[in-house]
């Protein structure tokens, strides 16, 4: 059954600029269009949309905002923007405040064209739009099926967004498990992880363009210290867990000789994978009422 | 028919009429909007492409609880059509929706948490009148057994006229229409986001769906007791039944929460109490 290509739920967000896009696209829903007879709704919740429609330039405010819908929006997903100003900036391309069009954010599929775009354009694109969706969902059913896949490359400060969402979704599992959401990782914010950057290596595990796992690291002396070893829970158990911890050993020079990592006491699974990859406890230090961390090491020449 | 049969039946029919059921509605308020509307086959449509889409959760035992309320759902329509007991009906419905809210506690979204706790209201405001609908039934028939009831050789609903409205009035919070729709809305309508719903998606925004159809098709098959001595008139008068709460949700505003729970306890006394009382003293 031809799912994706009936049912396009978009998630409609005005960036700047004039609102003219803004008024066509809403315009699409109303007796004269009616989109809804293609299956389109407009949802206004990204975690239930499919096709992500942006109308106006980008500016500082709304970069971020932009940046945060993408990323709640489960694959496969589409962009469409709509409009000039969503395309290249437009007129307004030249504002000091502006940063150009949707690409300089987020990667778009779709560009709809016009100045205010028209309703029946916007249509095309979201028509467009669903054929980019289906390509994408082939794509990732094939992907499922071949995990290995997966490319283990090392970030960018550009990832930080993504990796953030992603530790924050991760360690959703440890919160649980302690009964306690002060767990440090849940609490860093995007300009500390930032710094993080400065000082740490960090690797990032991508399927499809998208980040599915995370490790970062930093050396001291003969020691590496390994940290945040993070996976999508619905990429959980299957091995890219085992393989970015690997990766990561590799990345320091020969005179690193010891590798360390830190996980708390009563994460079975942790402690079950660097178990798994020859790493042993050697101490344990208590960090609050709920969570003691167990240290655990492994020399380069165990591996 | 033995309530095997039946049950088998209702396990495979019950989606496939709820889910066109959903389509007609959307069908319905188009058409009510001067609109063309989705195909009919729309729900389904959208329920195959849910369950292609990635699943994401802010904690993973979130869609634990959906899938119980789903099952819990299916259960109660299957006590339902198996013909036994209308107040384990109500309690099984209750236990479901509690399910959901579980569900939406477990997500911790301010959105999703707001939309719990008016779900809870919702619950509150309608669950009074769907207690006295059981006993004003019993009342009439002297049994709660549904088998027994569709048996009873009189329309019920000329001696509960004012239980029948007072349900119509729970049916309309149940299905979350307007002007009740403050815990999570239908179609395009938004209100809180999404609310109850707003941190589900992919398979457990499908099974919510598909959830919501057996719901459908149990809540419809309770309004068809009222017409059960004259079967015709009872499948044509739970279809109108299904086009006034259309017709409400397209000609009402979203009212407040304490409006919705001071009007249907109202109700509730007015017309559900009262004509149990009506019904009382023309007996002695």
């Amino acid at each position: 059954m031809a799912g994706f290509k009936k049912s396009p739920w978009v998630i409609h967000y005005d960036a700047s600029s004039c609102n003219g896009c803004d008024i066509e696209t809403l315009a699409c829903l109303t007796p004269v269009y009616d989109a809804e007879r293609l299956g389109v709704i407009n949802t206004g919740n990204p975690k239930h949309a499919d096709i992500f429609l942006v109308t106006g330039a980008v500016n500082e405010q709304s970069r971020q905002v932009i940046q945060n819908i993408y990323h709640q929006l489960p694959e496969p997903k589409v962009v469409v923007a709509v409009g000039a100003c969503a395309a290249s900036g437009g007129i307004f391309r030249d504002c000091y405040n502006i940063s150009g069009g949707v690409d300089t954010v987020i990667p778009v599929d779709v560009y709809v064209p016009g100045c205010a775009a028209r309703p029946e354009a916007i249509i095309d694109g979201i028509l467009k739009a669903v054929e980019v969706l289906e390509e994408k969902y082939r794509r990732i059913a094939a992907m499922a099926d071949s995990i290995d896949q997966t490319l283990i490359v090392p970030a960018t400060t550009e990832d930080v967004a993504e990796i953030l969402a992603l530790q924050k979704i991760a360690y959703q599992s440890e919160a649980e498990i302690y009964g306690d959401e002060s767990v440090p990782a849940l609490q860093q914010s995007l300009a500390d992880l930032k710094e993080d950057f400065q000082r740490m290596v960090f690797l990032k595990a991508v399927v499809n363009g998208k980040i599915i796992g995370a490790v970062r690291g930093y050396s001291e002396g003969e020691t590496a210290h390994i940290l945040r070893l993070i996976v999508h829970p619905y990429f959980q158990g299957r091995g890219i867990g085992s393989r970015l911890v690997r990766e990561i050993e590799k990345v320091w020079p020969a005179e690193v000789r010891r590798f360390e990592a830190f996980t708390g006491h009563r994460s079975k699974r942790n402690l079950d994978l660097y178990g798994r990859l020859g790493y042993r406890p050697f101490k344990e230090v208590p960090f609050n009422a709920a969570v003691t961390w167990v240290y655990m090491e492994k020399s380069r020449n165990e591996s | 028919m033995s309530p095997g049969w039946r049950l088998i039946i209702y396990l495979v029919a019950a989606p496939l009429i709820g889910g066109l059921l959903a389509g007609l509605d959307r069908k319905w308020t188009a058409r009510m909007q001067a609109r063309q509307g989705p195909p009919l086959w729309q729900p389904f449509y959208d329920v195959v492409k849910l369950w292609k889409k990635e699943t994401i959760v802010v904690r993973r035992s979130q869609n634990f609880y959906i899938f119980f309320f789903l099952l819990l759902m299916i259960f109660t329509g299957g006590l339902f059509f198996a013909g036994s007991d209308l107040l384990l009906v109500v309690f099984a419905l209750t236990l479901a929706g509690i399910f959901l809210v579980l569900g939406a506690y477990k997500a911790s979204s301010p959105y999703s948490f707001l939309g719990a706790e008016r779900e809870l209201i919702q619950m509150m405001a309608y669950e009074p009148m769907v207690l006295l609908t059981a006993v004003s039934i019993y009342l009439v028939t002297g049994s709660f057994y549904v088998h027994d009831i569709v048996k009873h050789p009189n329309l019920l609903l000329s001696p509960l006229p004012g239980v029948f409205l007072g349900f119509l009035f729970a049916l309309e919070i149940k299905f979350r229409k307007s002007p009740f729709d403050f815990s999570c809305s239908h179609h395009a309508h938004q209100e809180l986001v999404r609310g109850l719903t707003t941190e589900f998606s992919g398979k457990a925004l499908a099974m919510i769906e598909v959830a919501h159809w057996y719901e459908t098709v149990l809540l419809l098959g309770w309004v068809y007791l009222f017409f059960a001595a004259m079967p015709l008139v009872g499948v044509l008068g739970t279809l109108a039944v299904y086009g006034f709460l259309i017709l409400t949700d397209n000609t009402f505003a979203r009212l407040k929460w304490l409006t919705a729970v001071k009007s249907a306890w109202a109700v509730t006394l007015a017309l559900g109490f009262g004509n149990i009382l009506v019904l009382t003293l023309l007996r002695y």
